[in-house]
């Protein structure tokens, strides 16, 4: 039998290797994960897979019932609006609006906010000390309240919401970067390759990112479930998506004036909300678990 | 205290004037002419615009522009709504009263009903009811407040018809204007019918308190736990222990106090989140509050009120913040140092 290891190999994981071994092990944080996949698929693929469109609407079968109960048609598993569209297109397109965008928000002002985080952390005096008190004015201020402000400027749209609370995120993420890259600057091992005469990218790249990577997906999926209830938030107050978009937050409000004949063009939003911030919390809450315990170990 | 209170002061004239800049600012960024903008005077004749440009200094520099502007709002004049042409400070004095009485009773629904339940948790660390008020308190914070509202109505005002689903009172009674805050109103008042429309209000107002207490109550339930493992931790709690206090000794007398001096530090901050959830709450449950009539000046494009509004607005959540830091202060020595200064 060929050995390709001769030797006995003694394999210390990364940080972040560590940190999924211990997050593989909490079943509750592994089914919010799978969901979590489950909606980034269903958001990639929702134009492929979803039986109907998601605005032309089919005028015989209007305000049809979802399919379990005595008036509905299986053929609309979901029901249908008061349009004929099938609910359940909608609510898979609208994956992509309200889960979708949130997640590349996210990642927008995650990757803008750990450059400037990281570069503050860097300088020192003034310009930082300045920083700081801006960053504390504006984190006081409500994220949700600051988007209105900025959609007010720019005006309703889907687009502009998006921008609106891109700019919203980024503060909190220069916060956290800035913190985490000043308490990993002050460790040994930072001045260890310091003295082998590694420059502070050097240091920032190989060295720190490594160690603060999972502080910043457990602020990122905090983030994320605060982006799904604001864009939704903001659909749903008719800042955001409009007619006809299935975003999830619209679709709610559009379905407001049935509320009573046809409580399913609400409810089925709201659950979709739900549950896309509960599995997004529970990826966070798995994160934050795990890192306890490794600092434990 | 004294440079406790100083250094709190000077921290709120330098946010005053940092929201101020932001909302002078607000009205080069909106569209339209930026003195009008000001005012609010989209009707004004020549003369009449002439007037305001002498008012605001427009052909002055940018320094005395915004100088005229802050003069303008601390004389209490915020200029005129675009949408009704009625000065902006007479609407806000009617409105922001109901979203205070809103959010103040949100507030404490929320810490009644939160910190007992942390606490409850704490005591029961990493046992069932733990898990059990854990897993609630995450389901809390993600539902969507607007769906809940909805929901809260469907349920208990058109399912089971036992709260009113809307509005501040009844229409029947006629209450008289007095402070805004509509329960001192009524027991000032001296109409015959004052405890019916007591109690009336207080129907009207349990329904929106308890959808906007939702998420604030979860998170309080969250600080409390953290903070009452802490305090179990700590030394004294075994000191005491090693006297011989019996349990509840320990967690009534020692525990709880310490505990919730922790919480308190983290009041302000929530309050401003709540203030956001109370917004959306006020558009659903038709509630006259400052809220309701930002989110409406937004669809009306009425700039010169969302200017006043988010100064207000963000005004009200900054006093609370040092209010609750005052409370913080004098209830714990420890803070009054600089350590918490800024």
């Amino acid at each position: 039998m060929a050995r390709e290891k001769i030797y006995l190999e003694e394999v210390f994981p990364s940080p972040f290797m560590q940190l999924w071994r211990i997050f593989r092990k909490t079943p509750v944080a592994m089914v919010g994960f799978c969901c979590f996949i489950l909606l980034i698929l269903l958001a990639i693929f929702a134009p492929i897979i979803s039986p109907y469109s998601p605005v032309d609407g089919n005028l015989d079968m209007i305000l049809l019932p979802p399919a379990w109960h005595v008036d509905g048609n299986v053929s609309y598993l979901l029901g249908t609006d008061e349009l004929g569209r099938d609910m359940l297109s909608r609510l898979m397109y609208g994956t992509s609006l309200t889960f979708g965008l949130s997640f590349i928000v996210v990642f927008f002002s995650l990757v803008i906010g750990v450059v400037i985080g990281s570069l503050s952390a860097l300088t020192r005096g003034i310009k930082s000390s300045f920083l700081n008190h801006f960053l504390d004015v504006v984190l006081s201020i409500p994220s949700l309240l600051l988007a209105i402000i900025i959609v007010a400027i720019l005006g309703p749209g889907i687009s502009n919401t998006v921008w609106a609370i891109a700019i919203v995120f980024i503060p909190q993420f220069i916060h956290i970067t800035r913190y985490a890259v000043k308490e990993e600057f002050r460790k040994d091992y930072v001045l260890a390759s310091r003295l082998d005469g590694a420059s502070n990218f050097r240091i920032l790249y190989y060295s720190v990112f490594p160690n603060i990577v999972e502080r910043l997906m457990s602020q990122a999926t905090l983030a994320q479930s605060a982006a799904i209830l604001d864009i939704a938030t903001l659909g749903f107050l008719g800042l955001g998506a409009q007619i006809p978009l299935p975003e999830w937050g619209a679709i709610l409000a559009n379905g407001l004036e049935r509320f009573y004949i046809a409580p399913w063009t609400v409810y089925l939003p709201g659950l979709a909300i739900l549950f896309a911030v509960v599995a997004t919390n529970l990826v966070g809450e798995g994160i934050r678990h795990a890192l306890k315990l490794r600092k434990e170990n | 205290m004294l440079t406790f209170t100083l250094r709190r002061i000077s921290l709120f004239i330098f946010t005053m004037l940092v929201l101020t800049l932001l909302s002078f600012s607000l009205s080069f960024l909106f569209p339209g002419d930026t003195v009008i903008n000001h005012s609010g005077q989209i009707n004004a004749t020549v003369s009449e615009l002439a007037q305001l440009n002498q008012a605001y200094q427009m052909d002055k520099s940018i320094v005395n522009q915004y100088g005229a502007y802050l003069t303008h709002i601390l004389n209490g004049d915020f200029g005129q709504s675009m949408a009704s042409q009625s000065p902006i400070s007479k609407e806000i004095i009617e409105l922001l009263p109901a979203t205070i009485e809103l959010s103040l009773v949100a507030l404490l629904i929320a810490m009644i009903v939160g910190i007992p339940l942390g606490f409850i948790a704490a005591i029961k660390h990493n046992k069932t009811s733990d898990h059990v008020i854990l897993s609630l308190a995450m389901l809390g914070y993600s539902i969507p407040v607007f769906w809940l509202g909805l929901l809260a109505i469907l349920v208990f005002s058109i399912g089971l018809g036992w709260l009113p689903s809307a509005g501040k009172i009844s229409l029947l009674f006629e209450i008289e204007f007095v402070t805004g805050i509509q329960f001192i109103d009524i027991l000032l008042s001296d109409s015959p019918y004052k405890w019916q429309a007591f109690s009336n209000a207080s129907a009207h107002i349990i329904l929106p308190a308890c959808v906007i207490a939702l998420a604030p109550a979860t998170i309080f339930i969250r600080l409390s736990r953290a903070a009452m493992i802490e305090v179990l931790a700590a030394s004294y709690i075994r000191a005491a222990r090693a006297k011989g206090l019996s349990f509840q000794q320990i967690i009534f007398r020692h525990a709880i106090r310490n505990a919730l001096i922790k919480i308190i530090r983290h009041v302000g901050l929530q309050f401003a989140n709540l203030v956001t959830i109370a917004m959306v709450t006020e558009v659903i449950f038709s509630w006259p509050g400052i809220g309701r009539w930002l989110i409406e000046s937004i669809y009306q494009r009425d700039y010169t009120a969302i200017q006043g509004g988010l100064l207000v607005l963000s005004c009200f959540i900054f006093i609370i913040h040092i209010l609750t830091d005052f409370i913080y202060a004098a209830l714990n020595p420890l803070a009054r140092g600089n350590k918490y200064g800024s």
